[in-house]
């Protein structure tokens, strides 16, 4: 017997945005939670427990949540924190519906935040390789001045990701052009959105294309802005959701699941054997989320997806992966319309990381972004208006190695 | 709320970290390149060439140690051309980074790839060979790069 | 639904102050030797659930390396950014939701050798007021509060060091720890380095590298682990505010309520007779009095008398930390886990010199945050 849970609430800081100079981390995440109670009618007390992340060494805060305690409602009370990664938010999530599942608590608040304008992202970013970039010196590397870091024999975050958009291209027989057209429609999706960081009215492939190439075939605006901004959502159990006389507009959790292959892409130490490009885990934890949440078949049974894509070539790549689109037909699906907003499976309605990205907080908006989608509260004219009964939400993380995904519907799965 | 904002300067200090790192599958490759060979490890139990070789199989959690010295040559796997620098400027000579796989592993190696005149006309799957630096002294720098063949 | 979760194998490593191998060879010894002490392989665990923190690792996505050396790779994992017990509790959570049947619990560190714990800890303070100013921090907040207990149960400094030699005597019984110093006495303590009055340098909990691993498991899964399992029957976990000004670091009132959930979980009525030992995650020997009474595991106040008729001894009427707790080891990351494994070793009867008699129920504590802002309690029984 499994133990339903329901979102019953999501709330955002307010709109993403590159700096927030007037304020710190502990303010930045108040008024999420604030929005997400003032959703509901519940009081700040009546949450059980919390489970917060983000990537701490973005702003050089170890264990941020001591701090913010107070200003999220966590004093004097149980307190998780979950990190890992891009997926930090999803896996947050999670872990806050596991405190419900295993019927501990009743009522739980996720938190993901990032504040991005307190650091240096990318040497946050080099973080992660440079003990082993500084061991790979002791091995005569080849540093001249056209090799950069090359000349280790690793690739770099965007450099990983150029591979894999290279590769995805190749197997689609798509071009550069696809990527353009997709990064240009989750910047006008975006402008729909009122919390989202890069809104782009009407934004055209042209537009994009006009931005400089970074690493072929990835463009600036193919990669995702640093923003400051905080998520909260409420989770609560199937008796409860009855007894507050909310089960109609809530999201219930019918399936999730994470994994993790090896680092790709900058295992430099050590042969990594897992294609980055190929992204197995992803249709591997796909599958069987898919099994718990009662879904025989995700084209027909899934209306909208929410991807996490650091790099616009994955919004056309996790659509496959994740069992919605044959394999290479994405670049099909964004020519014919399939993937717009009132299309036949709206993708990223809320813009997606490529327009939002505040990274502790990026893999829960997604699963925030569903749970609003179903509950038909999606703001600001990015609400699909067809009929929505399941939605997945995705997450990805690590050297292009971990993955999560959720499926959120309109009814719980019969026990 | 007010716009004035006090900025405290602090850091974390990566400096401060004194880290170790396994490096038995590093050492074991690089000595095979001052002798111009490609030196991995190679699982006994499931059969998979890790190169640089750990001394562990990844898939079957085991201790493995059977070395082995793996094909000069093999496939392109994924590669991206740096035509421009990180402002955007074009760069006047564009170099391709890529991934390949040589024959008889299942990991990726990463350098740089030569041997074409248009990059456009590079495709994944070609085949590509290893090439030395004329004179190899046990460091990563000894594998020079890829050659499209 | 699974209604009970028991620990069924745990292992940690031979601690040390400065390890012979990396993170990753130490992480990757210690599961292998688990799964072969249990005749398991990693296909025997559903979800693998890491205790690690970027700073203490100085990495980013501390985990991005270590994924495959646990047996993890192409599987289900993911990390609680905290003490080892809270990743444990994590994976209790997991299994009692009926999702998942065994979990494999991992936290290390290499806080002996790698990095210098105070700048760690200091990054985890208000970055405004406090991080910048060095008066506040996990030494001196700890100091604060030994201080107010010393004055006001008129708890010496020779209590203090009383108690210091009885963990560091448990703790050159156990096989496993760091420190080891069998001929410390009481003046060896009260003659120690003074760092924040009245904590001195032998005091302070051994930061050593180290890893643990614990695996859980639903009952049905049990059976194919061991016969011998160790159930978890209450949990509990509390987090304090913030500010040290703000804090009653005496009384220590989440403390109190973690210790209080797990009990009444567990179906506790009186923690002092029916509780037979407590691992404590102590950063500070001074620490140990203030938490035990919090637990209710012994009198407001009786820190004096404790000490003097050696109730917490081993052969005590309520042994704490029998293994030497943290004072013989404190592998940040792995310390709260590593006191789920000795009990669960305790009430197993495997226990070597440090043995308590007749143990049938253990609490086991963790702790993070400047003084234990952040509690996990969880009951334990054979």
């Amino acid at each position: 017997m499994k133990r339903n849970v329901a979102i019953i609430s999501v709330g955002y800081n307010g709109r993403f945005v590159s700096k927030r100079p007037d304020i710190n981390i502990p303010e930045l995440i108040q008024p999420a939670v604030d929005n997400a109670i003032g959703k509901t009618k519940l009081k700040h007390d009546q949450i059980d427990a919390y489970v917060v992340g983000n990537m701490h060494t973005f702003e050089g805060i170890n264990q941020p949540h001591l701090w913010a305690s107070d200003h999220f409602g966590g004093s004097k009370k149980p307190v998780m924190r979950i990190a890992t990664g891009g997926s930090t938010g999803a896996s947050v999530y999670q872990a806050a519906y596991y405190h419900v599942a295993s019927g501990l608590y009743d009522v739980v608040m996720a938190i993901g935040w990032e504040k991005h304008d307190e650091g240096d992202a990318q040497v946050g970013l080099m973080g992660i390789l440079l003990p082993e970039a500084f061991s790979m010196f002791n091995f005569g590397p080849d540093m001249s001045e056209d090799r950069g870091i090359a000349g280790l024999g690793g690739g770099g975050s965007t450099g990983g990701a150029a591979f894999q958009a290279m590769s995805y291209l190749t197997k689609a027989h798509a071009g550069i052009e696809h990527i353009d057209r997709v990064a240009a429609m989750m910047r006008s999706n975006a402008a729909k959105n009122p919390y989202a960081h890069l809104q782009q009215p009407g934004c055209t492939e042209a537009d994009i294309a006009k931005t400089p190439i970074i690493s072929y075939p990835l463009r600036y605006g193919h990669t995702c802005p640093t923003s400051c901004g905080a998520i909260a959502m409420i989770l609560v159990s199937e008796e409860k959701a009855k007894k507050f006389g909310i089960t109609d507009r809530v999201a219930w959790v019918k399936g999730l699941g994470s994994g993790a292959s090896d680092a790709t892409t900058g295992n430099i130490i050590e042969g990594q054997i897992t294609d980055p490009a190929e992204q197995y885990m992803c249709k591997v934890v796909s599958k069987k989320v898919y099994s718990m949440a009662g879904i025989k078949d995700p084209r027909k049974d899934i209306q909208v997806a929410e991807v996490y894509s650091g790099f616009s070539h994955q919004d056309l790549m996790w659509p496959e992966r994740l069992g919605l689109v044959d394999e290479g037909k994405s670049p099909q699906m964004l020519d014919n319309g399939s993937f717009a907003i009132d299309g036949e499976l709206p993708l990223n309605p809320s813009g997606g990381v490529t327009s939002t990205n505040a990274i502790g907080a990026s893999a829960m908006v997604r699963v925030g972004e569903a749970a609003l989608q179903v509950m038909g509260l999606a703001e600001g004219g990015h609400q699909v208006q067809r009929k929505i009964e399941n939605v997945v939400a995705h997450g990805w993380g690590g050297l292009f190695q971990f993955v999560t995904v959720t499926v959120l519907g309109r009814t719980p799965v019969k026990k | 709320m007010t716009q004035e904002t006090r900025i405290i300067e602090n850091t974390w200090d990566l400096t401060a970290y004194q880290w170790k790192i396994e490096s038995d599958a590093l050492d074991l490759y690089v000595k095979g390149l001052k002798d111009k060979k490609i030196l991995g490890r190679k699982c006994h139990k499931c059969g998979t060439v890790y190169v640089p070789g750990p001394t562990y199989c990844r898939k079957c959690f085991i201790d493995i140690d059977k070395v082995v010295e793996v094909a000069q040559e093999g496939v392109l796997d994924a590669f991206t051309v740096n035509i421009a620098d990180v402002k955007g400027n074009l760069i006047e000579h564009p170099y391709i980074t890529c991934t390949v796989k040589l024959d008889g592993t299942h990991s990726f190696l990463m350098g740089i790839l030569e041997g074409w005149t248009d990059w456009r006309s590079v495709k994944e799957g070609m085949r590509i060979k290893v090439v030395w630096k004329d004179v190899t002294q046990g460091a990563l720098a000894d594998l020079s790069h890829f050659q499209l063949i | 639904m699974n209604e009970r979760v028991a620990v069924v194998g745990y292992k940690q490593t031979k601690h040390t102050f400065d390890s012979p191998v990396a993170r990753e060879r130490m992480i990757y010894e210690l599961v292998k030797s688990l799964f072969k002490d249990l005749g398991i392989t990693r296909d025997d665990i559903d979800t693998f659930i890491f205790a690690s923190n970027d700073f203490t690792d100085g990495r980013t996505i501390s985990e991005v390396y270590t994924v495959p050396r646990i047996g993890s790779f192409m599987k289900d994992e993911t990390k609680v950014e905290a003490d080892g017990l809270s990743a444990a509790l994590y994976a209790y959570m997991r299994i009692l939701s009926g999702l998942y049947e065994t979990a494999l619990v991992i936290g290390f560190s290499m806080a002996g050798s790698e990095f210098r714990v105070p700048l760690t800890q200091a990054y985890s303070l208000d970055p405004v007021y406090e991080r910048p100013r060095g008066i506040i921090n996990y030494y001196s907040t700890s100091a604060l509060q030994a201080s107010a207990y010393m004055k006001k149960y008129k708890f010496t400094e020779e209590d203090l060091a009383r108690l210091t030699v009885k963990n560091l005597q448990n703790a050159n019984n156990n096989p496993y720890a760091a420190r080891k110093e069998p001929t410390a006495s009481v003046e060896d303590v009260l003659n120690s380095k003074p760092l924040y009055l009245p904590i001195r340098q032998a005091h302070v909990s051994a930061y050593a590298d180290g890893a643990c691993a614990v695996i859980l498991s639903s009952k049905k899964a049990a059976k194919k682990f061991t016969d011998k399992p160790v159930w978890i029957d209450g949990v509990g976990h509390f987090m304090d505010t913030y500010y040290i000004g703000d804090r009653d670091l005496l009384a220590m009132e989440h403390l109190s309520a973690a210790a209080k959930k797990a009990y009444k979980m567990a179906g506790i009525k009186n923690p002092k007779k029916e509780i037979d030992l407590a691992e404590l995650h102590t950063n500070f020997a001074s620490e140990e009095p203030v938490f035990a009474e919090a637990m209710g595991l012994f009198k407001p106040g009786s820190g004096k008398d404790v000490v003097k008729n050696g109730e917490s001894g081993i052969d005590g009427a309520m042994p704490v930390n029998p293994s030497g707790g943290p004072i013989g080891a404190n592998p940040i990351n792995a310390t709260g886990l590593i006191r789920l494994a000795e009990a669960s070793e305790q009430l197993r009867k495997e226990a070597g010199k440090n043995k308590v008699k007749g143990a049938k129920t253990a609490v086991v504590h963790a702790q993070d945050g400047p003084g234990a802002q952040l509690n996990t309690v969880f009951v334990v029984r054979r």
